[in-house]
């Protein structure tokens, strides 16, 4: 069957997700003539209803995913499926990664080194912070940065309860950083801290690509195409030179869209897949896998939720889906313990439902009928919870991959994610999750648990490195072997540390959008 | 009119013959209810099963229609679903509950010698507390226990999930968008 073709585009992007949106968004400012393929259908802000059933239609709805390994099943919660990809439920949380997270490798013999360091990414980071809009106070244990442009989300009642606990465990407690509009800002409202974020958030109040991004980049002239599901990055016959992507259409129909210059943003495990499934007799192992190192290094961060019960209210319900309090004291410490490590983050007084995975009712998964019913009445006027995020190394076994014994949907090979946790990390994990448990017994909680250890976040798979021979891309997500080829997104992260990962792919997307804008001339042709 | 704590709390300790005789009534009227509904993907009786286990493990469950819910999602394509499985499993979400429903009706079987929705409450319990503990007998497909992590979700989701689930938790639901229908 012969492919549709369209017209030659100077950028197209693949993804419409915070780092599709923001590419989209400078380049087209930029003044280059840029389109946008986004697998999903168009997203309104009325898709955004205030319920945790109804939004699950935002979440991915893609081809499927197989995770194996003992840290798996974040795919189909993490990832978005529509405009905006996951950035229309993403949970705002905004953290800078640290200075030593740059340079495990070096500091520590384990895991990876980045090719840049903190200095080089902290002007991102500045920029980044005022475009989204920040909402924070100075952190004495976070990186040292520009003042945040809001001041922090007040203290809720959750975090009220549970800060003795950490004044006893010796910890400082913060008010978080986050994405969201503590006051009104940037013609965006200010938070009604009604708990609905990961629903959406329909008032602008969290950054999302509809409310941020959208406008920006369609003033600038540039094409949101929806429905449109990449399946391969073409190449000339040289194998050295983006020539186009080819997709499917809702009809099924190959397309081929011409560009000078291909940026894939498509998600972690879909960035790598992509490049995976763009093999030609030039690139047999895949595009940019010279170095084999393509789809490996997947990391995660290992999550463990400690769940209590206070007898003061805490109205659960309120807040933000994120997290109303920090702790990033203590996080520095990699080696905590002999034969542990990694860096962890505490997340806290995360805004709290009855249902869906992180409601109340899931915090005790055991509890069923009218012992279920008391403990919901009960949690919802006193329930409390935090998360800590630990840090996993970065190893080639944990990997992305295709298996081409299942097809997809689309009759293409099924992405694969093999993650298992390394037993230094486990260890780590293990000691975070006794932290938690003194603290919620300190702050005086009647009851106190921790749930299952969980993955959160994905990052890894088409790392970047200076050397060409043990990474993907460079520092600016320019693939190794086709200069006019560029990853967006978390999948360039060659360790994670322990704190969310959006700031950091923000800061990365401003770096590189400036290196295209100013290597212009080279790339076009 | 009673809420539903002060019922659990307070009548049924009193007066537990009569709940039981008013349950047995309820459950009869529920499966006639259900008959009297055509299903898209699951049968009538694969619905009344999925009612009954639900309901034994979220009290309400079967009046909030959860085996309406599941069945609604289920023949709507995977964009479209409401279900919680979208996040765990999507690959084949109907064979998952279909397989799971005939997973329940084996072990009953096996245990007690009948269909789950005549077993006794006692039977019910006994079946939900072993696929918390994994301790099927011949049900091993779906794994048991991820089945009643999922169904219990969906039952979640219908009573306590809603607007009136809120409201009846005292939860303020402060909506930016109202939902358009419960689910």
């Amino acid at each position: 069957m012969s492919k549709i073709s369209h017209d030659k585009v100077e950028v197209v992007i693949i993804g419409s997700g915070i780092a599709g949106s923001t590419m989209a968004a400078e380049l087209g400012e930029a003044g280059f003539n840029v389109l946008v393929l986004e697998a999903g259908p168009e997203r309104q802000l009325s898709d955004m209803i205030s319920s945790q059933i109804w939004s699950r239609r935002l979440r991915w709805a893609g081809p499927e995913v197989l995770e194996t390994g003992d840290l798996v099943g974040a795919a189909n919660f993490a990832m978005g499926w529509g405009t905006g990809g996951a950035g229309l439920h993403w949970y705002a949380n905004w953290y800078r990664l640290h200075p030593d997270d740059f340079h495990v490798k070096s500091l520590y013999g384990r895991s990876l080194d980045w090719p840049i360091g903190y200095d080089d990414l902290r002007p991102w980071y500045d920029r980044a912070q005022t475009y989204f809009g920040v909402s924070g106070d100075d952190d004495p244990n976070a990186p040292p940065g520009k003042a945040y442009p809001m001041p922090a989300i007040p203290l809720s009642k959750q975090s009220s309860a549970i800060k003795p606990g950490f004044d006893a465990e010796g910890l400082e407690l913060t008010t978080n950083t986050l994405a969201i509009n503590s006051v009104p800002h940037d013609g965006r409202a200010g938070c009604l801290l009604d708990g609905w974020c990961d629903a959406g958030c329909p008032i602008g109040a969290l950054a999302n690509p509809l409310v941020l991004q959208w406008p920006r980049a369609r003033k600038a002239g540039v094409e949101l195409r929806h429905n449109a599901y990449v399946a391969r990055i073409e190449t000339d016959t040289s194998g050295s030179i983006a020539t186009g992507v080819v997709y499917l259409d809702q009809q099924g129909r190959e397309n081929l869209q011409p560009a000078d210059i291909v940026i894939s943003a498509c998600h972690t495990i879909w960035n790598a897949r992509l490049l995976l499934l763009s093999s030609s007799d030039k690139h047999p192992d895949g595009l940019g896998n010279g170095s084999r190192t393509l789809g490996r290094y997947f990391t995660s961060h290992a999550l463990t939720t400690i769940h209590g019960l206070f007898s003061q209210e805490t109205e659960p319900h309120l807040g933000v889906s994120g997290a109303n309090t920090l702790c990033l004291d203590g996080y520095d410490n990699k080696q905590p313990a002999k034969g542990a490590f990694g860096s962890r983050a505490w997340l806290v007084g995360q805004a709290a439902k009855p249902n869906d995975l992180l409601g109340t009712a899931l915090a005790k998964p055991e509890l069923y009928g009218e012992a279920l019913d008391d403990y919901l009445r009960n949690a919802s006027q006193h329930y409390g919870n935090m998360t800590v995020l630990c840090e996993e190394d970065s190893i080639p076994d944990n990997r992305i991959a295709l298996d081409p014994s299942k097809r997809d949907r689309y009759g293409l090979p099924q992405a694969h994610v093999d993650n298992s946790l390394p037993h230094a990390n486990a260890d780590r994990s293990d000691l975070a999750k006794e932290e938690g448990l003194r603290i919620f017994k300190a702050a005086g909680a009647t009851d106190a648990w921790a749930g299952p250890r969980n993955p959160m976040h994905m990052m890894g798979g088409t790392i970047m490195g200076d050397d060409a021979s043990a990474s993907v891309t460079n520092s600016f997500g320019q693939v190794h072997e086709v200069d006019n080829l560029f990853v967006a997104g978390a999948s360039l992260f060659p360790t994670p540390g322990a704190i969310n990962p959006t700031a950091t792919l923000a800061a990365l997307v401003f770096r590189t959008a400036d290196y295209i804008r100013t290597h212009r001339s080279e790339l076009l042709p | 009119m009673f809420g539903r704590r002060r019922f659990l709390t307070r009548v049924v300790p009193i007066a537990f013959w009569t709940s039981f005789i008013m349950r047995s009534l309820s459950r009869n009227a529920e499966a006639k209810t259900i008959e009297n509904e055509s299903y898209k993907i699951l049968t009538t009786t694969e619905a009344e099963t999925l009612g009954a286990w639900c309901a034994t493990i979220v009290s309400g469950a079967g009046q909030a229609r959860v085996a309406r819910f599941v069945d609604e999602s289920l023949a709507g394509d995977q964009a479209a679903s409401l279900l919680l499985l979208r996040y765990l499993d999507a690959s084949d979400m109907a064979r998952f509950y279909r397989t799971g429903i005939s997973g329940i009706e084996k072990e009953c079987r096996h245990r007690f010698g009948m269909s789950f929705v005549r077993a006794t409450a006692t039977q019910r319990l006994e079946m939900v507390e072993a696929a918390i503990a994994s301790k099927m007998q011949v049900w091993t497909n779906p794994n048991p226990n991820f089945f009643y992590f999922i169904s219990r979700s969906d039952a979640v989701d219908v009573v306590y999930g809603t607007q009136a689930g809120f409201a009846d938790l005292k939860i303020p639901y402060l909506p930016h968008i109202q939902p358009p229908k419960p689910w």
